[in-house]
């Protein structure tokens, strides 16, 4: 029993990263509707940008996370400027296309500048550990799943009780009579887009401590935000929250009851089931 | 007028594809030959891609779970149990058959991403079941298949034979789409690519239509990936499944053309040398071809989303209309 709970809060860790990440995409996907399948290679970025700031100036990843983020903001802005803004009408298997295209570039960017090694990057909180009763909870993964859950509950407030955050959703709803509503839809799509690669990139420097930085480490991300995304109903913020935890429970029961193996397998055949039975997702209204 | 020059053009192509086939026999070393083969069977691989997402424009970014099945089919039955890969071929297109008529029974009513991370999701549950059945596929550590030379076992001594074999299997697959491109089973899936409701209220059942050419793809890809696993002599899932070999597919048709019967072949043609070169030649830069091949793909998509094809076919077209008017003036 000790140990199904901890199978659970480990479960629940790992879910609130993947809702981070998630948020940022349930932002640019569902929201501003651009499809990004170079999603987690920015995650990718921001790990290993935070590794290198830990080599190299010895600031551990969370010192160096405004840093980090600023950056990650530029990187999105360009993005969007260079790629996104050209296809803004175009269909989404040309986005799809283009995207899937920047992550082979970002990924083997990556591989011809800094190798295929793991980069792990230990600071004193990668091993200590919290102890609450029964539990031990490496701290870092506990400060990554509250930072996580905080930062995405502070963009559902952004976006439900402020005027920027109000015009991201109806450009959502309608994009037309946003802007007829004297809604500038360009800088709407290219504040979504960089809110949404900043924060992939807070998901990405929360789990250096954590997990090594190499070229592919963003790639299982990329996708499994879409499943998140799409389970959790598209343009809903507390869908994806909930999608996101709910795929790291999944995670971590099919890999304790079933085998390691099975880890992926079994949210892909959730979000198989979802598709068939209930399209709009499980927390999506309709 | 115009079709007449298209057909020039075609011409031109059919002659590429036919003639192609001479080029291994010139190649000095068997690098070189190896490049050419692999060529072969990957402008034939995403050639198949393209009779599906090609024509209907709804993106597999799954295929690489025919091309598992395929191989592994054809490689399970030779080493444990002594089948011929040519039988195995068969059979694993079968089960091919069978596993597209499942995922497209499914998903193919599914639109735009929905549709593709269906596929990428199918695939992955595909890949973890080869891992994970260790007694049948010796999971992640792959499966060997011993050498013994001989036509039945598909494993031959040079590599011009299996050239041959690759090149066969490049036209086979050309020659089905240039038919599809003509038939009405063809016209209904461009129609419901283009717009599924309209083409539905002039009666085509597109639910048909789609499951047809699906299964058709996922046929021929797996005769590809038995192709693959006997000329490799080596499989694995991690690899062979991945959805990295699943974007292959795609780059070559994207290159060259999609949704045009000579399109893969032309971007396979291309790409396949160019990056198996930067790799042999520069593979001190380790991640310079995927990097030339990203950046490929985001130039083609941002300037020349069509593709090369129809630019070659227009510089064909121009060519030609200066010469007839050349000889206009001259007489």
């Amino acid at each position: 029993m000790e140990q199904v709970f901890q199978v659970f809060v480990s479960g629940l860790l790992s879910g609130g990263i993947y809702a981070l990440a998630s948020v940022g995409l349930a932002l640019i996907f569902g929201i501003a509707g651009l499809v990004n399948f170079a999603h987690g290679e920015y995650l990718m970025l921001a790990m290993y940008f935070a590794f290198w700031m830990y080599g190299i100036f010895s600031l551990d990843p969370y010192q160096s996370a405004l840093i980090n983020l600023a950056l990650m903001a530029i990187l999105g802005y360009l993005t969007y400027k260079f790629i996104m803004e050209r296809v803004l009408d175009s269909s989404h298997s040309i986005q799809m296309l283009l995207t899937l295209g920047l992550s082979m570039v970002l990924q083997n960017l990556a591989l011809m500048l800094w190798k295929a090694d793991y980069r792990n990057t230990r600071i004193a909180m990668t091993t200590s550990t919290l102890d609450l009763g029964p539990l031990h909870l490496s701290t870092a993964r506990v400060l990554a799943f509250v930072v996580a859950i905080a930062a995405s509950v502070a963009l559902y407030y952004f976006l439900h009780k402020t005027y920027t955050g109000a015009a991201m959703r109806a450009v959502a709803q309608n994009g037309k009579a946003a802007q007829l509503m004297g809604i500038n839809l360009k800088k709407t799509y290219a504040l979504t887009f960089i809110i949404g690669i900043t924060l992939v990139g807070l998901a990405g420097l929360l789990i250096t401590p954590i997990y090594p930085a190499f070229p592919t480490a963003g790639a299982p991300y990329g996708i499994l935000c879409f499943i998140v995304v799409v389970i959790g109903g598209l343009s809903s913020i507390p869908g994806a929250i909930f999608g996101g935890l709910l795929i790291g429970l999944i995670e971590s029961f099919a890999g304790y009851f079933i085998g390691p193996a099975f880890q992926q397998a079994a949210y892909f055949l959730l979000f198989i089931l979802v598709l068939i039975f209930k399209p709009s997702g499980l927390f999506g209204k309709g | 007028m115009l079709k007449r020059l298209l057909n020039i053009n075609n011409s031109v192509l059919w002659a590429i594809a036919v003639l192609s086939i001479i080029v291994p026999f010139f190649l000095p070393n068997r690098y070189f030959q190896d490049i050419a083969v692999l060529t072969f069977l990957w402008a034939g691989l995403s050639s198949s891609w393209n009779l599906y997402s090609g024509y209907c424009g709804r993106l597999s970014i799954g295929h690489a779970a025919f091309l598992g099945i395929g191989a592994y089919s054809s490689t399970i039955l030779y080493v444990n149990y002594g089948i011929s890969p040519w039988i195995g071929m068969i059979v694993g297109g079968l089960f091919s058959a069978l596993a597209a008529l499942v995922i497209g029974g499914t998903t193919l009513r599914l639109k735009g991403t929905f549709f593709v991370l269906s596929t990428v999701a199918f695939a992955e549950i595909l890949k973890t079941f080869a891992i994970v059945s260790k007694d049948l596929t010796a999971g992640s550590l792959g499966m060997m298949i011993p050498y013994n030379p001989g036509f039945a076992n598909m494993i031959f001594q040079g590599k011009i034979p299996f050239a041959i074999i690759t090149w066969a299997y490049m036209m086979l697959v050309i020659i089905l789409c240039v038919r599809l491109e003509k038939s009405k089973l063809g016209y209904s899936l461009i129609a419901v690519g283009e717009n599924q409701e309209a083409a539905e209220n002039l009666g085509v059942n597109s639910t048909r239509v789609m499951l047809i050419s699906y299964v058709m793809s996922a046929v021929l890809t797996s005769i590809g990936g038995t192709l693959f696993a006997q000329y490799i002599m080596f499989i694995e899932p991690m690899s062979l499944m991945s959805v990295g070999y699943s974007v292959n597919f795609i780059l070559y048709a994207i290159a060259g053309g999609m949704g045009t019967a000579f399109g893969p072949m032309v971007g396979a043609f291309i790409l396949v040398p160019v990056t198996n070169l930067l790799r042999g030649y520069l593979s001190f830069i380790s991640g310079l071809h995927g990097f030339v091949l990203g950046m490929l793909l985001i130039i083609i998509l941002l300037f020349r989303p069509d593709g090369i094809l129809p630019q070659l076919k227009g510089f064909v077209r121009k060519l030609m209309n200066r010469n007839k008017n050349n000889e206009e003036k001259g007489e």
